[in-house]
């Protein structure tokens, strides 16, 4: 989808109090949601705000975007793409989830290849785990959006942007001590490549990690019951209006389906780079033993 | 609480039935409950419309096999359990 943000504006101090929230595990403010009288208004502090208009005679929403003035271009399409676009596709009825995802090859042919999802909060690992994989030669589809399509008894898990978005010591991990980096404070972006495969067509969904938030833990992966599942997953929704029960309600029912059809597990690892390998083959192992 | 009283599900629950068990996410503190499968039908019951106890009694009197005594003894409990948790609201109708 095309999209271009407005020019910059302040963010100024707005009329209502927000409806919700979105905190990071160490207390940070990532969103404000609001009610507006044309929709919703979304503020990402020192980055962007979101005006949501609902749809009238049309029926997309109208999506309107202002950087902060510190914030680049990028970082609002990136809002875009990683925030905006999925939590309107939850809106209307899509199963959209925060993580990243490689495709696995099957034993056999290629039609037995297979997405894998890792499901983490923000800083949690999710985007150099996928590039870990890929550069181990499995494919990554997506860096930050898991958008899930049920046909044919199967989730389907589409490709995303063929890019990561990766802070200095992982791109310097993946990609070498050379690696550019235009600044170490921010996520680098990486093009999919020759050594950093992208994997552009839809595969089937077969497991679901969710990556623990003790970051010193030994590396383990245990299997959810069902009804863990569902609480695993719903807190990696986007969820535009908690005050809108219906459709909470449904969004709920449609991850209880997928929390029933597929196997989901609790990841655990040390953050360590060194780590990775073993992680990445202990997730293999343990889907070839599904 | 006794088995005249009439409850309702709290507005502020969402429930999905998964492998055999009811999960409720009560929404406004975010923490999730499990109900077993008479629980699950007796959530079923209450979100269909406001019911007595004694009524709930009665519907798992008729479709599950257990002394009469132990239902209302059980279900007391449980609903003692939701009211606590504000998962369940008594309904004044």
């Amino acid at each position: 989808m095309d999209w271009k943000p407005e020019i910059s504006r302040p963010q100024n101090s707005l009329p209502t109090q927000p409806y919700d929230r979105w905190v990071s595990p160490d207390g940070y403010c990532q969103a404000e949601f609001h009610k507006h009288d044309l929709g919703f208004l979304i503020r990402f502090p020192n980055q962007a705000d979101f005006l949501i208009e609902k749809p009238r005679e049309s029926k997309r929403f109208g999506i309107t975007g202002w950087p902060a003035p510190e914030c680049d271009e990028k970082t609002v399409i990136n809002l875009f793409h990683n925030a905006i676009q999925p939590i309107l596709g939850n809106y209307n009825g899509g199963l959209f989830l925060h993580g990243s995802a490689v495709m696995i090859e099957g034993e056999g042919t290629a039609d037995e290849a297979g997405a894998i999802a890792f499901l983490g909060l923000s800083r949690d690992g999710k985007t150099t785990l996928a590039g870990s994989f890929a550069r181990a030669g499995q494919p990554f589809l997506t860096e930050d959006v898991i958008d899930l399509r049920l046909s044919e008894g199967q989730y389907w898990l589409q490709p995303k942007r063929s890019k990561l978005r990766l802070f200095a010591d992982s791109a310097r991990y993946l990609f070498g001590e050379e690696t550019p980096i235009k600044d170490a404070d921010l996520k680098q972006d990486v093009e999919a490549g020759g050594a950093l495969p992208f994997a552009s067509h839809a595969v089937p969904l077969r497991q679901i990690f969710v990556l623990g938030t003790d970051h010193r833990a030994s590396l383990s992966i245990r299997q959810y019951s069902m009804q863990e599942a569902l609480s695993a997953l719903m807190p990696h929704s986007f969820i535009l209006d908690v005050e809108d029960k219906p459709r909470l309600q449904a969004h709920f029912a449609r991850l209880a389906d997928l929390s029933q059809d597929i196997a989901c597990y609790v990841l655990d690892f040390t953050r360590d780079y060194a780590e990775l390998p073993g992680v990445r083959g202990a997730i293999l192992d343990n889907c070839r033993g599904a | 609480m006794q088995l005249s009283d009439r409850f309702t599900v709290s507005e502020d629950v969402v429930a999905r039935e998964v492998g055999g068990e009811m999960v409720l996410l009560d929404l406004s503190s975010g923490q999730y409950f499990g109900l077993d499968t008479i629980g699950g039908r007796i959530w079923e019951l209450l979100s269909e419309r406001p019911h007595k106890l004694t009524e709930l009694c009665d519907c798992i009197d008729t479709e599950f096999d257990a002394p009469r005594e132990r239902i209302e003894a059980d279900l007391m409990a449980l609903a003692k359990q939701l009211q606590d948790q504000e998962l369940i609201v008594a309904d004044a109708a």
